[in-house]
């Protein structure tokens, strides 16, 4: 579980703009559960998810994470509970490659090397030996319905393959949390319904899931077992 | 003052760490009042953002400190040339009133600095930063040490002038004047080999009774700090006098110079060095019962152990081959 207290995140603190995008945030998050941030744009749901996803820190305020797997840091036995917002750097980074999976809303693949190269990237920091991280990345990129572009280059895959592809590579690395920003916004309805079936799928593996949208398919779907509503950096409606 | 240098980079490189500890220091002050890790407040997470930032600061400029111990001698040795008498760099540090607390002040900090280093290099393998307040309670006392080195430093380097008379290493430590130097000199040998040779047994064994039982921290960083002193009494009272060949000539300073191999860098960088990785490990033990380090500090302290030991005996074994081969049969 992921619990946030009074999470809050000014931009140009001290500034003669500031601008407080998540304002004293209370929340937990369930383990093993989709729970879906809606609200307009600019109502802080992309900020308070790269906050909970290690991506930045908050101004105040503190987030734990709760029934950590094992081999999360290597101090930590499985179960034990860590605040990520005080962590130096370097276990931040242990986390970020261990403990969350992230769906960016552009996708980010890096053109010019190819599906499997892409979905490989996580892998490289942590060591691992390279043919076990490739028959993992061939496996879920198959699962994913993708096996016959393992070998071709990202800049010639559709939108809906191109987004497997994301998924396959927040997978790799088997993380407990997959975050995703607005992960329909560049997809039909056809095609958002597709990715609302393969989160069902890592739902009842266990993963945790956490989505950011604005749009009905995602935040209207059955698998959505929490369904928060922001504006103005506050949960105005939840839990 | 003279200008050489080693002067110049002396004096910059001592102003640049003065006011990086003095700002430190100031962070180290609001740390030890409002450090909470509990809190979740501005003001904590703030704190914690910069604690990072001086922390490697503070660190890059301790590595500097220490360097800048042997920049010093290196730089007094050359510029004994200048002096009427002095033949090395003790000559050149009775120049005036300031040169020898000013080596005595920055052999001090270089000791507290390695053991800060230390510190530092352990609360980064902790995650909820679990040393913080003793490594910022150690800065608050490197900051005036730092602070009194920079301002001894100063007066000896630009009280330097050329040319005016100084004594030399002969007479500095030769038997039988009054000083430190010279009852240093006047210990007798028959006396300091046998405690020279049963502190550095007595540190070998506590070395090894550590590293298998994992027990005994603070008797063997005091055998450390005691291997230091008594290896620094020992090269003047008699290891000097088979390296130089002389029965009376017991100059710690003339080892470093060209003709006798520049021998005394490694001699004094391995005493100094195994001498921080000693108290490091003591410095370490209150510590090993937080959870965050309980797997990293025994490890750094086996890895210091180790370091302290190798280079007590690289520092026996260099002066003990010197003594071997020596045609000087005392």
């Amino acid at each position: 579980m992921i619990e946030l207290v009074d999470v809050v995140k000014t931009f140009q603190a001290g500034l003669a703009t500031p601008f407080t995008a998540v304002d004293g945030v209370n929340l937990n998050v369930p383990r093993g559960k989709v729970t879906v941030l809606k609200g307009p744009s600019g109502s802080g749901k992309t900020t308070l998810l790269t906050l909970i996803g290690c991506m930045a820190r908050p101004t105040s305020g503190r987030i734990h994470l709760h029934g950590l797997p094992a081999g999360t840091l290597p101090q930590l036995a499985k179960g034990d509970s860590l605040e990520i917002t005080s962590l130096p750097e370097r276990f931040l980074t242990a986390i970020r490659r261990r403990t969350f999976g992230f769906i960016f809303q552009q996708f980010n693949l890096v053109r010019g090397i190819s599906v499997l190269e892409n979905v490989l990237l996580p892998t490289y920091p942590t060591g691992e030996d390279h043919g076990d991280a490739e028959a993992r990345a061939i496996e879920r990129l198959e699962s994913l319905g993708l096996a016959r572009h393992l070998h071709a280059s990202v800049d010639r895959l559709s939108g809906g393959e191109a987004q497997r592809v994301a998924i396959a590579r927040a997978l790799i690395n088997d993380p407990t949390v997959i975050v995703a920003d607005e992960p329909t916004a560049h997809l039909d309805s056809k095609l958002s319904e597709d990715f609302m079936m393969l989160m069902g799928q890592f739902k009842a593996a266990g993963k945790t899931l956490l989505i950011t949208s604005h749009d009905p398919i995602v935040y209207s779907s059955p698998l959505a077992d929490l369904v928060v509503e922001m504006r103005d950096g506050r949960i105005v409606a939840g839990p | 003052m003279i200008q050489h240098p080693g002067v110049l980079a002396l004096l910059l490189a001592s102003g640049l760490v003065s006011l990086l500890l003095t700002a430190a220091g100031w962070q180290g002050l609001q740390i030890l009042r409002g450090w909470n890790l509990q809190s979740g407040s501005e003001g904590q997470l703030d704190l914690e953002r910069r604690t990072y930032l001086v922390s490697t600061l503070v660190a890059n400029a301790l590595v500097i400190q220490i360097l800048s111990l042997f920049l010093f001698i290196f730089t007094a040795d050359g510029l004994h040339t200048q002096f009427v008498g002095a033949m090395c760099a003790a000559g050149s540090l009775a120049a005036n009133a300031y040169g020898y607390p000013t080596l005595l002040t920055k052999v001090a900090t270089c000791l507290v600095a390695g053991v800060w280093l230390i510190l530092h290099r352990a609360d980064t393998q902790g995650y909820d930063y679990p040393l913080i307040r003793p490594k910022y309670a150690l800065l608050l006392l490197l900051v005036p040490l730092v602070l009194a080195e920079t301002w001894l430093q100063a007066s000896y380097l630009t009280g330097l002038k050329a040319d005016v008379m100084t004594s030399c290493c002969g007479s500095l430590f030769g038997q039988g004047r009054q000083g430190l130097a010279s009852e240093l000199a006047g210990l007798p040998t028959r006396i300091m080999q046998p405690v020279f040779w049963i502190t550095f047994g007595a540190l070998m064994a506590a070395g090894i009774v550590l590293l298998r039982t994992r027990r005994g921290s603070t008797v063997f960083s005091l055998l450390s700090l005691a291997f230091l002193l008594v290896s620094v009494a020992s090269l003047i009272s008699f290891f000097c006098l088979y390296i130089y060949e002389l029965p009376t000539h017991h100059c710690p300073f003339c080892l470093l110079q060209r003709e006798y191999g520049f021998v005394g860098y490694p001699l004094y960088g391995a005493l100094l060095g195994g001498a921080i990785a000693g108290l490091g490990v003591g410095a370490l033990a209150p510590f090993r019962a937080q959870k965050s380090l309980v797997s990293a500090l025994p490890r750094l302290q086996a890895h210091l152990a180790w370091s302290a030991l190798i280079l007590a005996l690289v520092f026996t074994l260099i002066v003990g081959i010197w003594m071997f081969l020596s045609p000087l049969k005392l």
